[in-house]
């Protein structure tokens, strides 16, 4: 139905918001029986040129276990100045600050276009961003000089009032002190040992001491809360100095013989980092980036031992269960991500290795703190370049897209409770009466710290249906929820973003078609995708497969019509006509198939599509397929081997790899040279076309995809070639090509 | 003024490594919005997968050359040329660009600063611009870097210091290897020289009461 369609984009524009169900089966039995969960896919920072933020503080419900923020769905009496929360109907006093609202005078919150709105507010002092590089030097001596290049070009991305810090690490790890002075100081921790977070700060001199000789901290100015310590300096002061500092960095001195691999540090390393913040800037809005050539062959963390003819672990070695370092090392760094994530910060991680680095078990640190994960094969590349650049990319306004310290509080009306999260956050651990008992992804709460986020991190929310069965439709007829997320924006301000939206009930028996209708098959195979991908991580493979293809089948049975015994007669609404496609390359992606993967491409890709929003997850479930013809203008194609054809390009889009694909034919006039001849012009503007919309894609895409340009035999072909599905011939007798 | 243009990525290193933008075209984000390719097909739910309209996947040889440009049934194309190829270094400088018309200038603005800044930073400004020329005399610096420094150097006579740092962005971006070792000296010099005219204590708080013994010495002397 178009109207829905509209409904549903201009929802997602304004609000940030997709919800698998758009009208709401009013019983929990019902809403069970819909096979897909009501759930959500919100995007709490989604970018919005034009809402300008209001300066001043969000008015709350006064009940003191509501504390909802005043939205558009209040009911107002602008006679008294009271109005009436609508999630607990306590009726609250306007501050007075409001004294001069009437129904022609309404501030901004009460109006329904901004059901999305952002406050600046003044919480105390306002502290830099701090961004601490921890650079791996077991790398090859081209690859290390690439990485002291980008890092040195950070250098003049980063704002000038932000604080910086480096750590350098291979079988030593080196924190380095930054002064203005001439003498470079560091202090060198051993590899193998680590230390507690108090053991760290004694040795870096950063605890408050009774004496006041080795101060970590000057005495702060009166009325200039601006802070720093030896290691974390102001950008505008230190980047000459850093510079020279990066400028000179080393190899790892130590030699490494012959059958064997450097021994690096990094599970100490990152330790050290977490425990510098820690002591010196906790609660406040940092990157912990963490540069990476190889796995950590040494101290807690390590992922393989320094001898190269024993491989690191394979997919087959976790399953039989040969990885020896695997369960130490994840506790390593989970307790590491965790802490770090208490503490408000985010770890990135870079990896750029020819063999495996570690992502496996390192990647809670990024999944937990909402920090980056980039996989490259080496420094010196345009994807680790410029993926990094992007880091350090401005919106709109000229601010960084980077946001710090996100808390998202979530509020439901009763008939509703929240059943989880899942994307990069951690659980608050928030008791109370909007939580439902199900466990769908990070649950029992409802409120997550999201340390690092930007406009396209969106969250999973899955919630449960409360009302009982023949329960009547609540008054109004609709449910709401809230969205509250406070957080540290890149210019340092403490914002809040508050969006409120609200769907009708319907009762499941006499308006089916109305919630059919209402069905978001994108939004709800994202969510789908989610639980399937995050019990992936705990379950056997077969286990999530199985699973994922009962739900499609009792989907199909409850939404589908046809005749008993006659499979040809099987028809979905309009609403569901995707959901299978989505379904059928879900269950072939790289997020629940490991084969063909190494574990850290696994989590690397797993990592990504637990993040990103309702429209790149989709091109990661089911490729963007694009067929370019002289036929007329691109278009849309079945991503089936039907689409392949002698005379068309393809351009693939996989969000991992650009792939551009030349048929049969139009390789052999490329090969004959047509598109140097002036009257064959439309074919040279005919192989230009996808190289235009790839360089589209690229220009914007975080991180940066490979970009494969093949032809109709080429051996790279096999990208496009193992994503379409493998229809048979024309004459196809089963529907869908199986 | 932004250079636009993409290289290709290293494929020595990384395999299907993609081209790289240079920073003129990554500020710029996507500047003609075309559509998103975002549209999917449904399968046809009667069970035969779509019929092509032209022939099917053969192995034959070719059936002959491509359509002739009278049928303007090409795709259609954006506005902008597409610059997916290697650019070369812009011809468009006509002239050479000079090194006294770069260095100059910087120096000046280097002298400007003598009394606001602190001794050790204006050597090290200074070191970083010896560099700079002796890197410049030695030929080590490409036509594109130094056709970027005389136009950073006009903004900076200028006073437009915001369009001077970004052209510093610009060149620490696309050319790194070339200028990391001098740029961060020209980097610190705008923010110097933009510290300078409204008086304002700069990062240094020592230098803003040697400003106000100056002023009032002066002051004194009048």
């Amino acid at each position: 139905m178009a109207t829905y369609l509209e409904f549903i984009q201009q929802n997602e524009e304004r609000d940030g918001i997709r919800f698998s169900w758009n009208v709401w089966p009013s019983s929990r039995l019902e809403a069970t029986r819909m096979v897909v969960p009501l759930a959500c896919l919100f995007t709490p920072l989604k970018e919005r040129p034009d809402l300008p933020p209001v300066q001043y503080e969000p008015v709350l419900c006064s009940r003191p276990t509501c504390k909802a923020v005043l939205n558009p769905l209040c009911q107002v009496d602008y006679r008294a100045k009271l109005w009436a929360c609508n999630f607990c109907f306590q009726r609250n006093q306007f501050p007075p600050a409001y004294a001069g609202i009437s129904e022609v005078n309404q501030p901004a919150e009460l109006m329904p276009q901004f059901s999305t709105i952002e406050y600046i507010v003044q919480r105390g002092p306002q502290t830099p961003l701090i961004f601490l590089y921890v650079v791996d030097t077991c790398l090859e001596e081209e690859d290390l000089q690439a990485l002291k290049e980008s890092l040195q070009m950070s250098l003049s991305l980063l704002p000038p009032d932000a604080l910086v810090g480096l750590i350098t690490f291979g079988r030593m790890v080196q924190v380095h002190e930054l002064s203005c002075e001439g003498i470079s100081k560091s202090y060198v921790f051993r590899g193998t040992k680590d230390l507690t977070a108090k053991q760290i700060q004694d040795m870096l001199g950063l605890t408050k001491p009774a004496m006041s000789t080795q101060q970590a901290r000057p005495v702060q100015p009166q009325g200039q809360p601006f802070i720093s310590s030896r290691f974390l300096q102001p950008v505008h002061k230190i980047d000459m100095n850093l510079t020279d500092l990066l400028g000179e960095l080393q190899r790892d001195p130590w030699p490494v013989t012959q059958g064997k691999r450097p021994l690096r540090s990094t599970g100490v390393a990152l330790s050290i980092a977490v425990g510098l913040l820690e002591g010196t800037f906790p609660n406040t809005g940092a990157r912990i980036m963490l540069f990476t050539g190889g796995p950590p062959t040494q101290g807690p963390g390590m992922v393989v031992g320094d001898e190269l003819k024993v491989p690191i672990r394979s997919w087959h070695d976790i399953e039989k269960d040969n990885a020896r370092f695997m369960k130490k090392a994840i506790k390593h760094y989970e307790m590491l991500a965790n802490r770090t994530a208490t503490n408000g910060h985010c770890i990135d991680i870079y990896a750029c290795a020819l063999d495996q680095t570690g992502l496996q078990e390192m990647k809670c640190c990024a999944n937990l703190t909402g920090g980056h994960m980039v996989m490259g094969d080496s420094f010196n590349t345009s994807l680790f370049k410029q993926t990094f650049q992007r880091v350090f990319s401005k919106d709109f306004n000229g601010d960084f897209r980077m946001a710090f310290g996100a808390t998202l509080d979530v509020k439901t009306s009763r008939e509703l409770k929240i059943s989880g999260a899942i994307g990069p956050c951690i659980s608050l651990n928030v008791k109370g009466p909007c939580v439902s008992e199900n466990e769908y992804g990070i649950s029992g709460t409802s409120q997550w710290k999201i340390c690092s986020l930007d406009p396209t991190t969106t969250l999973g929310i899955y919630f449960e249906v409360v009302n009982q069965h023949n329960a009547p439709i609540p008054q109004g007829g609709r449910g709401a929820i809230q969205f509250v997320t406070q957080y540290q924006h890149s210019s340092t301000q403490r914002r809040i973003r508050v969006t409120t939206v609200a769907r009708s009930w319907a009762d499941a028996q006499n308006q089916f078609q109305h919630i059919e209708a209402a069905f978001d098959q994108e939004a709800a195979a994202v969510l789908m995708a989610r639980l399937g991908v995050f019990r992936a991580e705990s379950e056997e493979g077969p286990d999530v497969l199985r699973w994922l293809d009962r739900q499609l089948i009792r989907l199909c049975q409850k939404f589908g019509q046809y005749n008993k015994e006659d499979p040809s007669s099987f028809r979905l609404s309009d609403s569901f006509s995707l959901y299978p496609q989505f379904m059928f390359h879900l269950r072939r992606s790289p997020f629940l198939q490991v084969f063909n993967n190494s574990p850290d491409e696994s989590s690397y890709y797993r990592h990504h599509f637990a993040r990103q929003d309702l429209t790149q997850s989709l091109i990661m479930i089911q490729p963007i397929l694009y067929s370019y013809s002289f036929h007329g203008p691109p278009e849309p194609v079945l991503l089936d081997s039907s689409s392949i054809l002698a005379d068309r390009i393809l351009l693939m889009d996989t969000f991992f790899q650009i792939v551009i694909y030349l048929g049969e034919t139009i390789a052999q006039w490329r090969k004959a040279g047509y598109q140097d001849m002036p009257e064959y012009e439309n074919f040279k503007h005919l192989l230009q076309a996808p190289l235009d919309d790839a360089q589209d894609i690229m220009q914007t895409r975080f991180p940066m995809p490979r970009y494969i340009n093949t032809e109709h035999g080429g051996s790279q072909a096999r990208f496009l070639l193992s994503k379409v599905n493998p229809s048979q011939t024309h004459n196809n007798l089963y529907p869908w090509g199986q | 003024m932004a250079e636009l243009y993409v290289k290709p990525g290293n494929k020595d290193r990384g395999w299907n490594d993609p081209p790289q933008f240079s920073y003129g075209l990554q500020t710029q984000g996507s500047s003609h919005k075309r559509t998103p390719l975002t549209k999917r097909v449904a399968a046809p739910q009667d069970g035969s997968p779509k019929v092509p309209t032209s022939e099917p996947f053969t192995g034959t040889p070719p059936v002959g050359p491509p359509p002739l440009l009278t049928k303007t049934t090409g795709p259609p194309l954006g506005g902008n040329s597409s610059p997916l190829r290697v650019e070369p270094a812009s011809s468009s400088v006509t002239c050479e660009t000079m090194l006294e018309d770069v260095l100059g200038p910087l120096e000046q603005a280097l002298e400007d600063c003598r009394a606001h800044t602190q001794k050790q930073i204006f050597d090290d400004i200074s070191r970083r611009l010896a560099l700079l020329q002796g890197q410049w005399k030695s030929e080590k610096l490409s036509v594109p870097v130094r056709k970027r420094m005389a136009l950073l150097v006009q903004e900076l006579r200028n006073h437009n210091w915001d369009g001077a740092d970004d052209i510093h962005r610009s060149l620490m971006v696309d050319h790194v290897t070339e200028v990391s070792q001098w740029m961060v000296g020209v980097k610190r010099l705008i923010a110097e020289r933009r510290s300078l005219p409204s008086g304002e204590a700069a990062e240094e708080k020592p230098t803003t009461t040697e400003e106000n013994e100056v002023i009032s010495s002066l002051s004194a002397t009048l």
